[in-house]
């Protein structure tokens, strides 16, 4: 489902992000994606979302070849890929329904379809109660579960998340991991971006461990 | 209500459907909640808003209204150029007898329609009606008016056959005079002629003020929103889609400050009619002045709310852009 082969990624400034990167991801896997901060984690998400462009090799998502993605077929390949980021990116000026609907109505989904869709993903995420909420009046752990109902909801078969829980307590960080854990076992591709070691090893994925750009490591606990 | 959405919510959602695939019906409401939720943002910003329409408004009635008042010159001056009567004054030696005579050989040239004769006494009781002269008359023992033959051509002359016409008058040994306003007819005509052009560089301006005065406003409206436009794009909105509102909001602003200016200029009207026609009465009504017709003012309209979203695109396709990948 996610390919990389011989990735590299240097950035304008001179900073080299990713050197000679090669892994594979099946449909249906998740792995958690690991190593100290700059290690490249971010990077790598990027350019699984087409935020950035790699400087060599090839990148697939659900066997579309990236590097043949025009500019104008970006918008598209991300309507394909759920994205959670720690920062949670919710819209404080609209509801909770408004944010998770985004999506949807970026699809072009009918108003019943997309209502039907934002409560199944809240009530997955077990926020259906704070549908009309604002997200600023929710708590951190509640709003990283917006954010996750609003990547769910138009049922994208690659889900990614960049350090979803940097901003929680261990408690609410575990009960976060294991909602990803819940989307692939309905078939969704996960990968996770984490530097938080002993909570993926306790989830028994395979981890991917990169270290100044390179794949260092790729097990599974 | 609760009951209800909590049982849909243990249905099985549908299947995904095929991506990119826009219906009509959702491509229509997406049009229409772009409309509105628009406006609706215009809304929560009145003074900002309505400051911005000002300016716009102005901008756009100070062109309309500069046209109006030379479309209006147009017609008078069209009016002025109708009487194309040539005023030949005689010496002051030719004596009635010797007027009428004159004037009945005229009337046998063929390129003259009428002559009237006007005697120099009744020039003088003309003088006389006039406020302020007839004191200074008092003053005179005798009445230094020469005749006067006012000679209209025939309707089919053209201005060279009349300039032509005054030029054999000025030649007959009995005038004195030959007044015929040929040059002050054509420096009026090249007046309006660069009046006309100087309202079409104003409005030329003035329209770019008014593309500038929206292409700022919207680009202070999408940095307002960047995070919101951010966090559209990464989820995959395509530049349309993040642009539509904008250039919702650029109609809008066309719109109300096209409506704004016309009302500016009916109110403008309105102020002026009545000492308009004190002074048309007092021409017995010779000229009178006209408003905007509604055609024109609805291409005003149309222009303005072109001005609104072209001013609008420029500035969110210049904004929108940045934050993508090549």
């Amino acid at each position: 489902m996610i390919r990389f082969e011989k990735v590299s990624k240097r950035y304008s400034s001179g900073h080299e992000a990713l050197n000679e990167l090669s892994f594979e991801l099946g449909a249906g896997e998740m792995a958690f994606l690991t190593g100290h901060s700059g290690a490249g984690k971010s990077t790598l998400l990027k350019l699984v979302a087409l935020l950035e462009r790699p400087s060599r090799g090839q990148i697939c998502v659900a066997g579309r070849n990236l590097g043949e993605v025009r500019k104008r077929g970006i918008p598209r390949v991300r309507r394909g890929i759920g994205m959670v980021f720690q920062d949670h990116r919710l819209l404080l000026d609209r509801s909770v329904f408004d944010n998770v609907a985004l999506p949807l109505v970026l699809a072009g989904t009918p108003r019943e379809e997309t209502g039907k869709r934002v409560r199944a993903a809240l009530d997955k995420v077990g926020l259906l109660r704070h549908e009309q909420a604002q997200p600023a009046n929710l708590s951190a752990g509640e709003q990283q579960r917006v954010g996750i109902a609003r990547a769910i909801v138009a049922k994208p078969a690659v889900l990614i998340a960049d350090e979803p829980t940097g901003n929680l307590d261990p408690q609410l960080a575990s009960e976060v991991m294991a909602l990803f854990g819940e989307f692939q076992q309905v078939g969704t591709t996960v990968l996770v971006a984490s530097h938080d070691l002993p909570l993926v090893k306790r989830m028994g994925k395979r981890v991917l461990v990169l270290d100044h750009g390179k794949l260092i490591d790729d097990f599974r606990p | 209500m609760n009951r209800r959405r909590s049982e849909t919510n243990r249905s099985k959602p549908a299947a995904a459907e095929p991506r990119g695939k826009f219906s009509l019906r959702a491509w229509r409401e997406q049009h229409l909640y772009s409309f509105f939720s628009s406006l609706g943002r215009l809304a929560t910003r009145p003074w900002t808003t309505a400051l911005t329409l000002a300016v716009l408004s102005l901008a756009l009635a100070l062109p309309l209204l500069f046209w109006l008042l030379l479309d209006n010159a147009r017609d008078l001056s069209g009016r002025i150029e109708d009487a194309r009567a040539i005023s030949v004054f005689l010496k002051a030696d030719a004596d009635a007898a010797a007027a009428e005579q004159f004037a009945q050989r005229l009337r046998n040239i063929a390129q003259v329609g009428e002559v009237a004769i006007k005697s120099p006494a009744q020039g003088l009781e003309e003088f006389r009606s006039h406020a302020g002269f007839a004191d200074a008359l008092q003053v005179l023992h005798y009445n230094p008016l020469p005749a006067l033959l006012i000679v209209s051509p025939r309707p089919a002359a053209d201005a060279a056959a009349i300039v032509a016409l005054a030029e054999q008058l000025r030649g007959e040994p009995l005038v004195d005079l030959v007044q015929y306003d040929l040059q002050w007819r054509q420096r009026l005509s090249a007046i309006l002629h660069l009046a006309g052009r100087g309202a079409a560089v104003l409005a030329g301006l003035l329209a770019l003020a008014a593309l500038l005065v929206i292409g700022n406003t919207v680009r202070l409206d999408i940095q307002a929103r960047a995070e919101e436009i951010a966090v559209m794009q990464l989820l995959g909105a395509d530049d349309g889609f993040v642009r539509r509102p904008f250039l919702y909001t650029g109609l809008w602003y066309g719109m109300l400050a096209g409506v704004m200016s016309l009302m500016l200029i009916v109110t403008v009207e309105a102020i002026l009619a009545a000492p308009f026609a004190q002074l048309t009465a007092s021409y017995d009504h010779r000229f009178d002045v006209h408003g905007l017709s509604l055609a024109s003012m609805l291409a005003a309209l149309a222009a303005s709310v072109a001005l609104g979203w072209l001013g609008a695109f420029i500035a969110a396709s210049r904004h929108i852009a940045l934050g993508q990948p090549k």
